[in-house]
This record gives C-alpha cells, sequence and structure tokens, in this order.
C-alpha cells in the first residue's frame, strides 16, 4: 500500500485548509479501498481469472472499509454529535487568478467528517458488502470477463459515491456525483448485448444529466456568490444570512442566495428519479438485481437526498425552495404509488415503490425534519434492499421469471422459507405495519411532521394515503408471488428446459387427469417436484424445470438484512426521552444547522424540530411516558420544542404526532387487509385474482396506470421528437450551410479556374484583343483620374 | 499658297497647333485601324501588314511633332524608325513562311499549341 | 479653348465610325461592306471637318485633307480586303499618300525615303511571300478564298476595343495639343554657317561672289542667320549681302538639315541601325537556308502537269502549286 504511505505524507505536509480540524488520516482508506478493489477486479479481467476470485476481493475490500468507517463512528463520533473534522487526501486544484477573495478556487480532495457523513457511509458500506456477497452468488453464472467487470463496477460506484457523501467541496460531491451515474449506467447495461438494457442505461444517463446540469449550475452560483466550494468556507459565509434570518429579516437574503437552492433541488431530482426526472428508474430495472438493490434501492438515489441535507443551510435561506421540495416529493409519492398498483413485473413494482419512498424522503426534508427524511433513507435502504435481493431469488430462482401473474406460492416451496421471511419483513416495512418495523416509525416521523404544520398539512394528507396505497400494492406482490396455490412457470432465460418442463407439465397432467379440483395439476407437479430438491445444479443438466432455491450466501445475506431491518428500529425511534441514534447523527451535521428554528420563526410556522445541539436538550414539553419499545407513545425529545413554541396543528383535535402514529397504523392495514381481500382470498391461480373483476368498474384508470399514465410517451413526443427535429434540422443546415461553405471554398478556385481558363485560348487574337482591351481600359482609367 | 507651305527650305513659318491636332487626329485613326486589322484578320501575312500599317501612323506622328517644334530629330527617328520595320519585315516574313510550310495554312488560329 | 472638340461629339463621331468599321470588316457572306465604309468615312469626315472649323483661319492645306482621305480610306481598305495581294496593294496607296502627308510636312526627304524603302521594298517584299505562301487551289476551284481570309475574327470586339482606344487616345491627344509649349525659334537657318562651300558654290553660281571674295555668315547669338559678309580674300571690302540679293537656292534644304541632324546629332543610332539591318539580312539568310530538293521524278511530273495545263485545264490543277514552295521528302518539317 504505498500509495497510502505517500497519502499519508501529503497529509502530514497539508496545512488545514478551514478551521475544522484536521481528522484522522486512514479515513482516506474507506474510499480509496473500493477503488482498490476496482482496479483489483480490472487486473483479474486482464488475467483472465474465471472464478468467484473477484467477488472475495470485493466483499474483502467493501468489508474492510465499513470496518474502518465502524472504527471512525466509535472513535469521533459515537456520542452522536461530534465535531466536523476534514481530512485532505491531495490537493486536486488550486487555482488563484487575483488577490481578491472571490478569486481563488481551492477544490482538494478532501474529506468532510461529520455525523452525516458517517451516518451515510456506515450503510453504504455494509449494504455494499452484504450486497457484493450476494451478488457473488447471483452473478455466478457468468463467472470470467463478465464478473470481473461487474465487481469492476460495483466498487467503482462504491468509490464514488464514497467521494460524493465524504466530499468537503462541492466539486468533490460533483465527481462522486458523476461517477456514480457512471457507474449506473455501466451497471444497468451490464447484459450489453440486450438491447432494452443498453436503452435503459442510456436513458438512466441522460436523464441523470439533465439534473446534473442544474446542479453544476448551482455549484456555479455557489462559487460566484460565495466565492468557495467547499462547505466549511460556505457556511461560515452563510452565517451571517442565517443570523438574519433568526432575526427574522428575510429581505436581507439576496436573491442570488435564494436561487442556488432552487438549482442544487434540481439535480437532487434528477437524481432521486422525483418528477419530472423519474422515469429512468423502473427502466433501470434491466440491469441485474443486485445492482437495482445497492444503487436503485439504497444509495445512488439517496444521493438527492444527502444532497439536501448537506446543504440544508441553504435550503433554509430560500422562501420557496423547500416547499417546492415537499410538494414535488409528495406528488411523486402519490404518483408513482398509483403505477406501482397496476404493474405486473415486480421488480417494477420495487422501482416504483422505490420512487415513492423517496418522495417520503424529500417530503420529509421539506417538512423540516432532515432527521426524519434520513431516518427513513436508512430504514429504506434496508428493507428495500432486503425486497430487491428477495424478487432477485425469485429471479435467479424461476430463470428470470418476475411477472405475478405467472408465479404463485413460491413461499412453500422447500428452500424459499429465508426469502419468505425475508420478502415478508421487507413488505411489512415498506407498508408501515405498525410498531414492530422500523418502516413504521421512519414514516411516522415524516408523517407527524407534515401533520404538525399547518402549512403542509396537505402535504401530509398526500403522504397519508400514499401510505395506504404503498400498503396495498405491496402485498398485493407478496400474497400473489409468496402465497397461494403453488403454480409457477419459467422465465426467459429458461430455453433449454422450457420445451422440456412443457413436456414434463403435460405429461403430469395426463399422468394426473382424474383431477377434479383446480388445484390438483399445479400441486401434484409441486409435489412431485418438492420430493427432489434442486440446488445448485446448472439448468442445462436438467430435463425438467426445477426452481433454483437459492444458495447460502443469498440466504445468509438476506438473513443479516432482516435482522438488520428490526434492529434499525432502535436507531430510529427513541425510546426516552434523550433522541434517537439517527437523530443525533443527523443532528449533529450540517443537516441541523442553526438556522431551523429560524426558518420556523421567520416562516411563521411551528413546530421545528430542536435546531442546534445546544438546544437539544431544552426543555421536553410532554410528560415522559414509561417506555417499552412497543408501546412507542412517547414522542421523541426533538419535538419537545415544537409544543414549547405552543398553537401547533392538531389533527382532529389530537396532538399531530400520537394522533399519526395511530392513523397511519391504521392506514397501512386496511391496505393490507385489501390486498388480501382482492388478492389472496379465494385465489386459486397463479394468473388471476379478485381484482381483476374489479378493474372493469374502474373505467379507464386502471389501463392509464399500467401503462405508467404515458409519461414515457409524452415525453417523447415532447421532448424526444423536437430534439430529433432539431437534430433533423441542425443536420440539414451543416450538410448544406456548412459542408456548402466549406465546399463553396473548394469550388471557388474551380469556377475562377473555369471562368479564366477560356482566355489561355493559345490563340494570338485572343492574347492580342487582351492587350488592347487592357490598354484601353488602362488609358480610359488614367483619363478618368487626371479629370 | 502651293509655295507658302511646301517649303524648300526647313521650316519657314511655324505651324498651328490646331493644324498639328489635324495630324495627329489622322495618325491615331490610321493606328487604330491597325490595331482593329490586327486583331480581327486571321491571315498572317495581313496581321504583319497592319502592324506596318501602325508604323507608318506613329511616322506621321513623329514627322508632324518635328515639324511642329521645328527639330529635325522627329525626321532622323522616322529614318530609324524605318530602319527597324524594314528589318522587322524581313525577319516577320522569313517566319511567317516557315510557319506555313509546317502547317500549310497562313490561319494564325491553326496555332494553338499553346491552349490551357 | 478648353477641348478642340466637343467630347460628345468626338465620341458620337467615332461611334459612328466604329460602327461603320465593324460593318465594313469582311464576313463569310459577303455583307454590306461598302454601306460600312461609307460611314465610317462620314464620321471620319465629319470628325475632320468639325476640327476644321474650329481651327479658323489655321487650317491647314487642301492637299492635307486630299493626302490623308486617300490615306485613312486606302488603310481601311487594307484590312477589310478579304483578298491579301489587294491589301497590300491599297497599303501601297496609303504609303503614297502618307508620302504626300510628309511632303505637307516639309520632310521631303521622309516622303521619298518612304516610298523608296516601304512601298519599293517592303511591300514588295511581302507580296512576294503572299504569293509564295498561297494555299494550292483544289480541282475544282480555281481561285479559291480561303475561310480565314474571308472572315474576320471577332470584328465587334475588335471594333470596340480600337475604337475605346481612339476615344481615348484623341481626348489625350486633344487636351495635350491644348498645352503645348510655345513654338521654338526656328533656327535652321542658321547651320548655313556650317556649310561655307555650299554657300560659297551658290554665290558663284549667281554671280554673287566674284573672284577674290570671299563669303561668310554671321550668326545672332542664339545662332539664327543674321547677314552674309562678303569682304576680299585678304579681308578688305567687307560689306553685308542684302537679302534681296541672296539667291534662292541659299536656304537650307530639308536634306541638308536632316543630314547634319542625323550625322552630328545622332551619330550612335546610325551604326545601331546598320547593324540591326545587318542582323535582319544575316538572319533571313539563316531562316530561309532549307535545302529544297526535287527529286528527278517530281520535275517530270511537274513539267508534264505543265504541259497539260497549257492544253486544258485538267482535274490535275491540284499540282499548280509552285514546286518550290512545297519542299518534297527528305526534308524535315
Amino acid at each position: 500500500m504505498h500509495a497510502t504511505e505517500t497519502l499519508f505524507q501529503t497529509l502530514a505536509t497539508a496545512a488545514p485548509q478551514a478551521s475544522p480540524p484536521q481528522g484522522p488520516g486512514w479515513a482516506m482508506l474507506i474510499p480509496a479501498l473500493p477503488l482498490i478493489g476496482c482496479v483489483l477486479a480490472g487486473l483479474c479481467a486482464a488475467f483472465k481469472v474465471k472464478s468467484k476470485f473477484p467477488a472475495w476481493l470485493s466483499v474483502g475490500c467493501l468489508a474492510t472499509s465499513f470496518a474502518l468507517t465502524l472504527n471512525l463512528y466509535l472513535q469521533h463520533f459515537s456520542g452522536g454529535n461530534g465535531p466536523v473534522l476534514i481530512t485532505t487526501a491531495f490537493e486536486w486544484i488550486n487555482l488563484q487568478w487575483g488577490p481578491a477573495e472571490g478569486q481563488q478556487l481551492v477544490a482538494n480532495f478532501g474529506f468532510y467528517l461529520d455525523s452525516l457523513t458517517v451516518l451515510w457511509m456506515l450503510f453504504v458500506t455494509g449494504l455494499a458488502t452484504l450486497i457484493a456477497l450476494y451478488a457473488s452468488e447471483y452473478m455466478s453464472h457468468d463467472v470470467g470477463a463478465g464478473y470481473c467487470r461487474f465487481f469492476a463496477a460495483f466498487n467503482l460506484f462504491v468509490f464514488s459515491m464514497a467521494c460524493l457523501v465524504m466530499a468537503d467541496n462541492l466539486l468533490l460531491l460533483y465527481l462522486g456525483w458523476e461517477g456514480v451515474g457512471l457507474c449506473s449506467y455501466l451497471l444497468i447495461g451490464y447484459f450489453y448485448k440486450k438491447p432494452s438494457a443498453v436503452a435503459a442505461a442510456k436513458k438512466a444517463f441522460i436523464v441523470n444529466r439533465i439534473g446534473d446540469l442544474f446542479l453544476a449550475l448551482g455549484i456555479f452560483l455557489t462559487f460566484v456568490h460565495f466565492g468557495s466550494v467547499e462547505y466549511a468556507v460556505i457556511f461560515e459565509k452563510a452565517a451571517p444570512y442565517i443570523a438574519s434570518l433568526q432575526a427574522g429579516n428575510l429581505d436581507q437574503i439576496p436573491a442570488v442566495v435564494q436561487l442556488i437552492p432552487l438549482l442544487l433541488m434540481v439535480g437532487a431530482f434528477g437524481k432521486s428519479a422525483q418528477l419530472p426526472l423519474y422515469v429512468w428508474l423502473p427502466d433501470a430495472m434491466e440491469g441485474p438485481t443486485p445492482v437495482s438493490a445497492l444503487i436503485h434501492a439504497a444509495t445512488m438515489v439517496t444521493a438527492g437526498v444527502f444532497l439536501i441535507a448537506r446543504t440544508y443551510p441553504l435550503f433554509l435561506l430560500s422562501d420557496h425552495a423547500l416547499p417546492i421540495v415537499g410538494w414535488v416529493g409528495a406528488l411523486t409519492a402519490l404518483f408513482a404509488a398509483t403505477i406501482g398498483m397496476a404493474q405486473f413485473d415486480i421488480k417494477r413494482i420495487m422501482a416504483y415503490s422505490t420512487v415513492s419512498q423517496l418522495g417520503y424522503m424529500f417530503a420529509g426534508l421539506a417538512v423540516l425534519t432532515p432527521s426524519g427524511g434520513a431516518a427513513h433513507v436508512f430504514t429504506h435502504a434496508f428493507f428495500k434492499a432486503m425486497l430487491f435481493l428477495s424478487c432477485g431469488a425469485v429471479m435467479h430462482g424461476f430463470a428470470g421469471q418476475l411477472d405475478l401473474r405467472k408465479l404463485s406460492g413460491v413461499g412453500k416451496l422447500p428452500g424459499w422459507k429465508v426469502v419468505n421471511i425475508a420478502m415478508l419483513v421487507g413488505c411489512l416495512n415498506l407498508a408501515g405495519f405498525p410498531l414492530i418495523t422500523a418502516g413504521y416509525w421512519s414514516k411516522d416521523l415524516i408523517l407527524g411532521e407534515a401533520f404538525a404544520n399547518p402549512h403542509t398539512a396537505a402535504i401530509g394528507w398526500i403522504l397519508l394515503l400514499t401510505a395506504g396505497l404503498t400498503a396495498y400494492y405491496t402485498f398485493r406482490v407478496y400474497f400473489r408471488v409468496f402465497m397461494g396455490p403453488v403454480s409457477f412457470e419459467p422465465g426467459d432465460e429458461n430455453h433449454d428446459a422450457a420445451h422440456a418442463a412443457h413436456g414434463h407439465d403435460a405429461a403430469h397432467a395426463a399422468a394426473h387427469s382424474h383431477t377434479t379440483h383446480d388445484a390438483s395439476p399445479p400441486l401434484a407437479e409441486a409435489q412431485v417436484e418438492a420430493e427432489h430438491p434442486h440446488a445448485h445444479t446448472p439448468h442445462p443438466a436438467h430435463q425438467d424445470f426445477h426452481p433454483h432455491a437459492p444458495g447460502w450466501a443469498i440466504n445468509t445475506v438476506l438473513a443479516t438484512l432482516a435482522i438488520a431491518s428490526f434492529a434499525a428500529i432502535f436507531a430510529v425511534h427513541s425510546f426516552g426521552s434523550s433522541p434517537s441514534w439517527l437523530e443525533s447523527m443527523v443532528g449533529g451535521s450540517s443537516a441541523h444547522y442553526t438556522g431551523v428554528a429560524a426558518y420556523q420563526a421567520a416562516h411563521e410556522s411551528h413546530a421545528t424540530p430542536a435546531a442546534t445541539p445546544s438546544t437539544a436538550d431544552a426543555t421536553p414539553g410532554n410528560d415522559p411516558v414509561p417506555t417499552t419499545p412497543e408501546s412507542g407513545l412517547t414522542t421523541p425529545d426533538t419535538h419537545a420544542d415544537a409544543h414549547a413554541h405552543g398553537n401547533h396543528q392538531l389533527f382532529f383535535g389530537f396532538d399531530a404526532h400520537k394522533a399519526l402514529m395511530v392513523v397511519s397504523g391504521v392506514v397501512g392495514a386496511i391496505g393490507i387487509f385489501f390486498a388480501w381481500l382482492l388478492h389472496l382470498r379465494g385465489r386459486t391461480t397463479a394468473a388471476y385474482s379478485d381484482a381483476d373483476k374489479l378493474i372493469p368498474a374502474l373505467g379507464p384508470i386502471p389501463k392509464l396506470a399500467q401503462h405508467k399514465w404515458y409519461i414515457d410517451e409524452i415525453y417523447d413526443a415532447l421532448i424526444r421528437r423536437p430534439l430529433r427535429g432539431l437534430a433533423h434540422a441542425f443536420h440539414l443546415i451543416d450538410q448544406f450551410l456548412v459542408d456548402g461553405l466549406v465546399n463553396i471554398f473548394g469550388a471557388l478556385p474551380r469556377w475562377v479556374g473555369a471562368t479564366v481558363r477560356p482566355s489561355q485560348s493559345g490563340e494570338m487574337h485572343g492574347y492580342a484583343l487582351g492587350m488592347a482591351g487592357g490598354i484601353a481600359v488602362l488609358l480610359v482609367i488614367v483619363l478618368l483620374a487626371s479629370n | 499658297m502651293m509655295t507658302h507651305f511646301l517649303a524648300q527650305t526647313g521650316f519657314p513659318e511655324p505651324m498651328a497647333a490646331i493644324t498639328l491636332a489635324h495630324y495627329l487626329f489622322v495618325s491615331a485613326v490610321m493606328f487604330i485601324l491597325g490595331i482593329i486589322g490586327f486583331i480581327s484578320r486571321r491571315n498572317l501575312i495581313i496581321m504583319f501588314l497592319c502592324t506596318e500599317l501602325m508604323f507608318q501612323a506613329a511616322g506621321i506622328a513623329l514627322v508632324a511633332f518635328g515639324r511642329y517644334h521645328l527639330n529635325f530629330t522627329g525626321q532622323t527617328f522616322v529614318i530609324f524608325v524605318l530602319t527597324v520595320a524594314a528589318a522587322e519585315a524581313a525577319m516577320g516574313l522569313a517566319l511567317v513562311v516557315l510557319l506555313f510550310r509546317r502547317k500549310e495554312s497562313l490561319d494564325a488560329q491553326v496555332w494553338k499549341d499553346m491552349k490551357g | 479653348m478648353d477641348t478642340i472638340l466637343n467630347p460628345f461629339l468626338l465620341y458620337g463621331l467615332i461611334a459612328l465610325g466604329a460602327i461603320g468599321v465593324c460593318i465594313a470588316l469582311p464576313r463569310r457572306k459577303g455583307g454590306p461592306q461598302i454601306f460600312g465604309a461609307l460611314i465610317a468615312a462620314a464620321a471620319g469626315g465629319l470628325a475632320v471637318a468639325f476640327l476644321t472649323l474650329k481651327a479658323g483661319k489655321d487650317f491647314p492645306n487642301v492637299y492635307f485633307y486630299i493626302f490623308s482621305g486617300v490615306a485613312l480610306g486606302a488603310a481601311l481598305r487594307v484590312i477589310t480586303h478579304p483578298r491579301p495581294v489587294y491589301a497590300a496593294l491599297y497599303f501601297i496607296l496609303t504609303i503614297i499618300a502618307t508620302a504626300g502627308l510628309f511632303l505637307i510636312l516639309s520632310a521631303e526627304f521622309m516622303a521619298f525615303a518612304l516610298v523608296i524603302v516601304y512601298a519599293g521594298a517592303i511591300l514588295i517584299t511581302y507580296l512576294f511571300v503572299i504569293m509564295l505562301a498561297t494555299q494550292a487551289p483544289e480541282e475544282d476551284e480555281i481561285e479559291v478564298l480561303t475561310d480565314y481570309d474571308a472572315s474576320a475574327r471577332e470584328p465587334i470586339a475588335a471594333t470596340v476595343v480600337g475604337f475605346l482606344l481612339l476615344a481615348v487616345l484623341t481626348t489625350l491627344l486633344f487636351r495635350g495639343v491644348n498645352q503645348l509649349p510655345p513654338i521654338p525659334i526656328n533656327r535652321t537657318d542658321g547651320l548655313l554657317a556650317d556649310m561655307p562651300r555650299k554657300v560659297d558654290r551658290v554665290l558663284r553660281n549667281h554671280g554673287v561672289l566674284n573672284e577674290g571674295q570671299t563669303a561668310k555668315v554671321i550668326l545672332t547669338d542664339d545662332g539664327r542667320l543674321e547677314a552674309i559678309q562678303i569682304s576680299a580674300n585678304d579681308g578688305a571690302d567687307v560689306f553685308a549681302l542684302p537679302r534681296d540679293q541672296w539667291p534662292a537656292e541659299l536656304p537650307v534644304k530639308n536634306v541638308e538639315a536632316l543630314g547634319f541632324n542625323l550625322l552630328r546629332d545622332h551619330p550612335g543610332t546610325i551604326e545601331i541601325a546598320g547593324v540591326i539591318l545587318l542582323m535582319a539580312m544575316l538572319g533571313a539568310v539563316v531562316l530561309s537556308r532549307k535545302q529544297v530538293q526535287l527529286d528527278e521524278d517530281a520535275k517530270l511530273k511537274q513539267a508534264r502537269l505543265l504541259s497539260d495545263d497549257v492544253e486544258g485545264n485538267e482535274g490535275t490543277a491540284a499540282a499548280q502549286t509552285p514546286s518550290f514552295a512545297r519542299p518534297t521528302g527528305g526534308i524535315p518539317r
């Protein structure tokens, strides 16, 4: 690790750039290790390694990175609110073109270590390790160059994400931002021979690009106004604005500063798939499932949330930024939920649920609970990853089959127990089943805060409705796929055994032709299958189709995630008067800068969470109730000050937080009930359920929802076609005008020559005439000139 | 009147400027006729003849000026012009004969080897 | 006077002349050449007439008009006649008219030198070459006018350019004439001082000078003839010969003056002229030094043809070409 030594040396000689103290030098290994993993995986590709060695390398690097992050947490931030430390790896950009203050651009490869960073890095590296382990088995059919390529891109992604999260300046964040976009492109397009995958990769990249443009503009504007792109300097310079915010003088904040968050937020929308830039995320499911799980559930899509949380002080300074974020988030949540209700591809449903939940996170940030938003990020990362990995296990086992009309009763098959439980836990979290799931608590933080504030009550109602829809469609998936009669069809990847499977089915059907009730042929087949379960045998050796039960790696990861989902309850919810662990982590960072309370006061809103670490231990306004993990009737102390401000919205006469705990639980239960009613009760086949009888009664809505409200088609007509036309026009301009101009320059000598050449006729008379004519003209000129 | 102008001696009386203009006009017209003939006729020998016509015109102009300025150099120069014209005519005609032998035609337009 | 001729008038006449010349130039179908000649003549005549009107009392001699008219008319015919021989002959006419013009201008030597040298030598050479270089006529066309003789090439362009040049020339010319310096004093007679023997001979022939008397020419300070002094041989009895007793032959003649000018003031030029003539002669000899070898068969054939032709014109008129004009084989072309 010679590189590390040189890094240490540069660190030793580098002077601290800003006032925060120097962080530990080994912290730069946290992003460096995935990068090393990427390089090693690339070398494996060069050396044509054909085993699972790259996977173990990746898991090793990522696990070490996670261990280092844990160490960092324990050493510096275990109390929650830790100091801000900056570790500089090396000097990257240092330009000075003038003596004045705004004429220097410093952007070092430095890492801004505060509790928000550590929180994010903990789950990023942790999930990356687990999912790398999962992918080692999931991608095992592709060992060789593809395997190495996958892990190289995977590691590069983690490195980019680490740069994004740990950056101490906006330029490094942008580097990471672009890096994750690139890796997303590489990984979605992993199956590059499939046109749909390539198209999806391009779509993701291009739509992200639109957001990235606005992010870049925001960074430019930040530099122009604040004279620096480093967080420390920006926050320092923003302090006067915060002060004027606290004093209630909003008009002292210049319009430029108010514009910055508006630009940054569009970038966040692009990366985190909010309206209108969400269209890439469902198509991104073309990539392998580990990719979907890590990137499009847990890490990359939360980059937008992270950006807003990191630059929260700037967002507070703007009048309109946070309300726009809130509305966009809420509408996205509702919109995506409606689409998810009508899809049949389970991964797509999960993708839309990701979009929907991201909307929740943004709404959380907007209703001034950045800790609520971060909490939802945290819990969502675990349970969504778990959901995706379970779907992936199903896909892996059933040769690519993902249509819930073709799968049923998977949970009853042997070898699928762990997947079944993991799926159930994930679905419960996603639906927000009361009390026992972390998803419930984190969602409740957001909902409660939304209703506690009269201005955001509308957002709250939308989110509540969405919660019900979420519960419905989540359990629709679970009840259709994992419960009910056992019946399945293999997917498209099962080419060799397809015919044999059909033959087998036909034979079984003939053998059991005495069936009188519906369930027997599939059940009989399932019984036959159950007698000889297969696990880990390659497909071509099979004569008939057996579902491929997951191996130890997948099961281990799913189990770990399930346990982590439960453990997250303790991280997110505080059971005493002190703030929860997550609350304190977020509270000690820039996301909970001193301005929040002032924002509330200045914007005449009420009920803010605790603003500063100094006010974190304010007097609680409620009587502490004896706490048990299950009762959850204690409100976290972060809301204490809310009551101290008095006069906050009551939810139909009850205290908002407590009421919402009950209401959201009820809403979730109702959703689950309807799902059971329509999709499990009395269902005998995989393909149809009672819901299908309901569809005609709803008119055109289900059709529209199934077609994703034709958003892609609208974009095609509104944006792609005009751009295409423009491109054609430019092509014509290029061909005729530009090329024409150049050709004219080429043709000009030719024309001149063709015009002049006849004068060289070789005939004496022509020359004589020319001579005489020339003299005549000359003399005329002399005559006229001498007049 | 005849003897008035046909002087037996050199230049008894000065010539008026307007009279000079007459002679010069004649010289100019003859010169132009020579040019037109040179450009428009195709026979090589006629073209040479037209150059001789131009010499004639130059001679008239020279003598007229000499008479006007009462200077004999004009006439002297015409002698030399004559000499040169004779030499040129001799050489030119020899060359024309050679050219005719090559192409059997006196047409100036058959000599287009320098075309292009 | 500012301009000798009104510019519009001048250019109008020039345009008229241009049209005339253009029509007069030969064309294949034999157009109205005479008509064009008339127009050109009219234009030229009008121009000279206007000049004369402008001249007032200083108009030139009538012989000027005659000679210049003949000269210009013949020049026009030179360039417009389709047949080369006629063109050469018209040129001779031009030369003669030009010689007449020289006479009016008191340049007698030049006049007859022109006739002798130009008309008598150069043009004869031209005629010889024309006849030498005529293409043999075909069997059925005895007298053929070749295409290149019959038609003029680009008459309009040539005429336009030419008359444009004429317009400019005349404009500049007339403008220049207006600004000529004053006429210098005639000092020709002062040359008598350089010809004592002529003075002596003329005076003796006319009996003005007797034996024992010497004549001496006295010049003024600026070189003009002042008086002729006659004195006795020993210098006594000096008296100036009165002007009415001067013989008519005494004044300096054109030839004498020209001779003095040529040999005294421009001696080198004579040498150079001689060299030029020598070179021309040598060059002509070198260029035309082609061995024309007729073999015996050709000679016999030629003789037979000639004798046939005497009897009657046969189709073999194609062989009428003078044999010396066509070298036979063995001669590199």
